[in-house]
């Protein structure tokens, strides 16, 4: 007889991989990515495939020459981080700028921590904020979007929660800030400029659908965001109408839906427990609000769901699941 | 569809029942046995036969080394060759009786009709002699000796016996065919044990198999016993599990640290059931049990139910159904899920056996492992509501208090965790030395505390 395998149990296995949750994500983001390049056109194509490429390759790099081990560039993980990363950059940003943005991702905020599973913050979200912080004009210059053929440099604009930051600051209320610019509470589909990522909200949610019923992530922390966006806007729009945004708005514009179900649903850098999953989704949802409504930055989805990566070990030492027979 | 099913964690894998159709065939005779001393939990029996001695079908050839042991019984007549060591299926040396077939001539006072039984003795106290003597164990999987769990400590009651007809191991079907070929025993027995306990009975059955409910449901009905009823349960892994099982019939966790009976409930398997009503009814000690061969990469007229007689080399089972099949990676004795992998096809039969199992390398193979992304798909999956992938870092980091605060110790090996990890990190692997590494710590500090209560007497 030939040799037989020896195991201890169990002998199958659900078939599932890292690399299959990861190809579940991307499959995910497509109809995004899609949306954004038929607006954004061959730039966008550009900002997509040099964020994707700079991050593979270092980490490749990284785990060859620095770490001395073998290659985890085949769990996809670096290929969803470039897109991410991507998907929060204006259409126009330059090369370089978007390679400085992967090194940050992956070289510092994934691979000194030890790679997939190690780091404490999320990388997409730490290199976009990293270039935020030091490109601010090549960061804020939102391009309106136009057809996949024309040039983007013609048209420039500004995100509406820019726009509107400006507007409140030079004393205009935001009904007249609404009617001005033209913007309808229901603009579902996409027309308002921002980060590639951001101009589709059907399209995002079609691939969060998709997520689910893959039963890759669960529901509970993009939900406790919303309802805490909701819950905040309800009570200060109605406090206030002229001066507080309402509730649509919030939920439609900036990086929320984006950043609610693809990066604060990281498997890595949110809590493990349900309960844990709601606080940091509230806590997400709190600290955006507050950004929009009283911080000096225009948005506040990367910063929150930053801070709140903070908190995750602590949410996952403190809320446990619920034992059999030990109540 | 059924929705009566435990309240955490679980996983559905594919169920693969194959040979579900296959009737239960008599296994010829091997020319050899070689019958395990342990063949159940607790002490090992003591032979009380001596090479040369000739022995028939169902007489002794071992008595009970302990409370918690059993008797055990020649499944063949012959002449006993000797006593002789040799490996299990994990390739532990046991002792064994050897003896050599010669014709099949069973002992006084077995009934081998097919005649059913019904009338249940009165005497409580008979039942469980003969339930004792007739070496019954419990056939599920831990082989704890029956009469000893029919017996519940002074004080402690049971109000549900659950029977357990879940079948919840991918592949295996041996259950599935005595509930759908012998319901009647089956039902009888349930109705002997649950005359022992004074309680109610329940039979658990997934709902993947339709027939046996079937089957079950009309012998009931037809037998007439009262206080049995067929329940039908989701089908979701581990619902066979006793503590899982409890939780779904009867909405109660069994406490930490306690057993079935400090919950009210008393689990048994459907072959269990099986034994019961022959040991009781026929006289008939324990010394054939049901077996399935199947796999996924043999092909589905070489699958079997067979009746073997306990001792039967699995060698000799193997050759009978045509030899390992090509393809065959893994031999695995038990179900995909909870068995254990056979190292040696020396190894024989014991009453536990309940399945050859043939895994193809694809089906089975581990993957090389990577690094935890926290996905917690364990901790979901655990259906003890533990954090697997805590505990597997707590291992890796030597802190048993860590562990046993996170209840390492409750763990009952259901691979569930394994089963659904991304990473393929062997967490069962660790948890399990975790396990047995606080189970030492918890026995030592009983014992220093029973050491220091008796310094004070």
């Amino acid at each position: 007889m030939e040799k037989l395998l020896v195991s201890p149990s169990p002998h199958i296995h659900a078939k599932t991989s890292t690399s299959v949750i990861m190809r579940d994500v991307i499959i995910a983001l497509a109809p995004a990515i899609l949306v954004s390049l038929l607006f954004y056109g061959w730039s966008e194509l550009l900002v997509l495939g040099v964020s994707v490429a700079s991050c593979v390759l270092i980490e490749w790099a990284i785990t060859k020459w620095m770490l001395h081990r073998p290659s985890t560039i085949g769990d996809l993980s670096a290929v969803v981080t470039g897109l991410l990363l991507a998907m929060n950059l204006p259409a126009t940003t330059p090369w370089w700028i978007v390679f400085i943005g992967a090194l940050v991702a992956i070289g510092v905020a994934k691979m000194t921590f030890g790679g997939l599973g190690q780091n404490v913050f999320n990388p997409a979200i730490t290199g976009r904020v990293f270039l935020l912080i030091s490109f601010p004009t090549y960061m804020t210059d939102w391009s309106m979007p136009s057809g996949f053929v024309k040039s983007v440099d013609a048209v420039s604009g500004s995100t509406p929660l820019s726009a509107l930051k400006e507007a409140l600051l030079s004393g205009t209320s935001i009904p007249d800030f609404m009617q001005a610019n033209n913007y309808t509470w229901q603009t579902l589909l996409t027309d308002i400029g921002g980060s590639v990522g951001e101009i589709s909200a059907i399209a995002l949610l079609v691939g969060f659908a998709y997520l689910l019923v893959r039963k890759v992530v669960k529901i509970w922390i993009p939900l406790s965001i919303f309802a805490t966006v909701a819950v905040i806007s309800l009570i200060f729009n109605s406090i206030d109408p002229a001066a507080y945004t309402g509730v649509l708005f919030n939920l439609k514009t900036g990086g929320l839906i984006l950043g609610a179900c693809f990066m604060a649903t990281d498997y890595v850098t949110s809590p493990m427990s349900r309960t844990g999953g709601i606080i940091y989704g509230i806590g997400i949802g709190f600290i955006v609000m507050m950004i929009r409504y009283f911080g000096s930055y225009p948005e506040g989805v990367s910063f929150a769901i930053l801070i709140m990566n903070c908190v995750v070990p602590l949410l996952n030492n403190w809320f446990h699941q619920k034992k059999y027979g030990r109540n | 569809m059924s929705k009566i099913t435990f309240r955490i964690g679980g996983v559905h894998p594919d169920d693969n029942k194959i040979s579900r159709n296959c009737a239960i065939e008599t296994l010829p005779l091997p020319p050899t046995v070689y019958v395990s001393m342990s063949q159940h939990i607790g002490a090992p029996a003591k032979p009380v036969v001596a090479a040369g001695d000739k022995v028939k079908v169902g007489q002794v050839i071992a008595e009970p080394g302990g409370f918690v042991s059993a008797f055990i019984h020649s499944p063949v007549s012959g002449t006993v060759k000797g006593l002789v060591e040799r490996k299990d299926l994990s390739g532990k040396p046991v002792q064994h009786v050897e003896i050599t077939v010669e014709g099949d001539e069973w002992a006084e006072g077995i009934d081998l009709s097919d005649k059913l039984v019904t009338e249940i003795p009165a005497d409580k106290d008979v039942i469980l002699e003969k339930i004792k003597a007739g070496g019954v164990v419990g056939l599920g999987g831990a082989t704890f000796p029956t009469h000893v769990k029919l017996n519940p400590a002074p004080g402690k009651v049971a109000d549900c016996l659950i029977i357990n007809g879940a079948e919840c191991e991918p592949y295996l079907t041996s259950d599935y065919r005595i509930m759908v070929e012998r319901p009647d025993e089956i039902v009888v027995g349930a109705a002997i044990m649950q005359k022992v306990l004074g309680c109610r009975c329940v039979i658990g059955v997934e709902e993947n198999k339709p027939e046996a409910i079937e089957a079950l449901k009309a012998s009931v009905s037809r037998l007439g016993y009262p206080d049995i009823e067929v329940l039908s349960l989701k089908k979701r892994y581990p619902q066979g599990g006793e503590k899982q099982l409890i939780d779904a019939v009867l909405h109660r966790q069994v406490r930490s640290g306690c057993l079935p009976i400090d919950a009210g409930a008393v689990v048994q398997n459907v072959a269990t059931a099986l034994a019961v009503y022959e040991a009781v009814q026929k006289n008939k000690p324990l010394i054939t049990n049901t077996l399935t061969v199947t796999g996924d990469c043999l092909p589905v007229e070489k699958q079997h139910n067979y009746l073997f007689r306990i001792g039967t080399p699995l060698s000799f089972i193997i050759e009978q159904a045509g030899g390992v099949p090509e393809g065959a990676a893994k031999l695995i004795s038990g179900g995909p899920m909870m068995g254990k992998a056979i190292s040696n096809t020396d190894a024989t039969t014991v009453k536990g056996s309940s399945s050859i199992l043939y895994l193809s390398e694809e089906s089975t193979k581990r993957k090389p492992q990577g690094n935890c992304i926290r996905c917690g798909k364990c901790s979901d999956a655990c259906p003890m509501g533990l954090e697997p992938f805590l505990l597997n870092r707590l291992y890796k980091a030597g802190d048993l208090e860590g562990l046993e605060k996170n209840a390492a110790q409750d763990c009952i090996e259901c691979g569930c965790c394994l089963y659904s990890c991304p990473a393929y990190i062997p967490l069962l692997d660790n948890i399990r030395q975790a396990k047995a590494q606080v189970m030492g710590v918890i026995r030592a500090r009983a014992a220093a505390a029973k050491a220091a209560a008796e310094a004070v007497k």
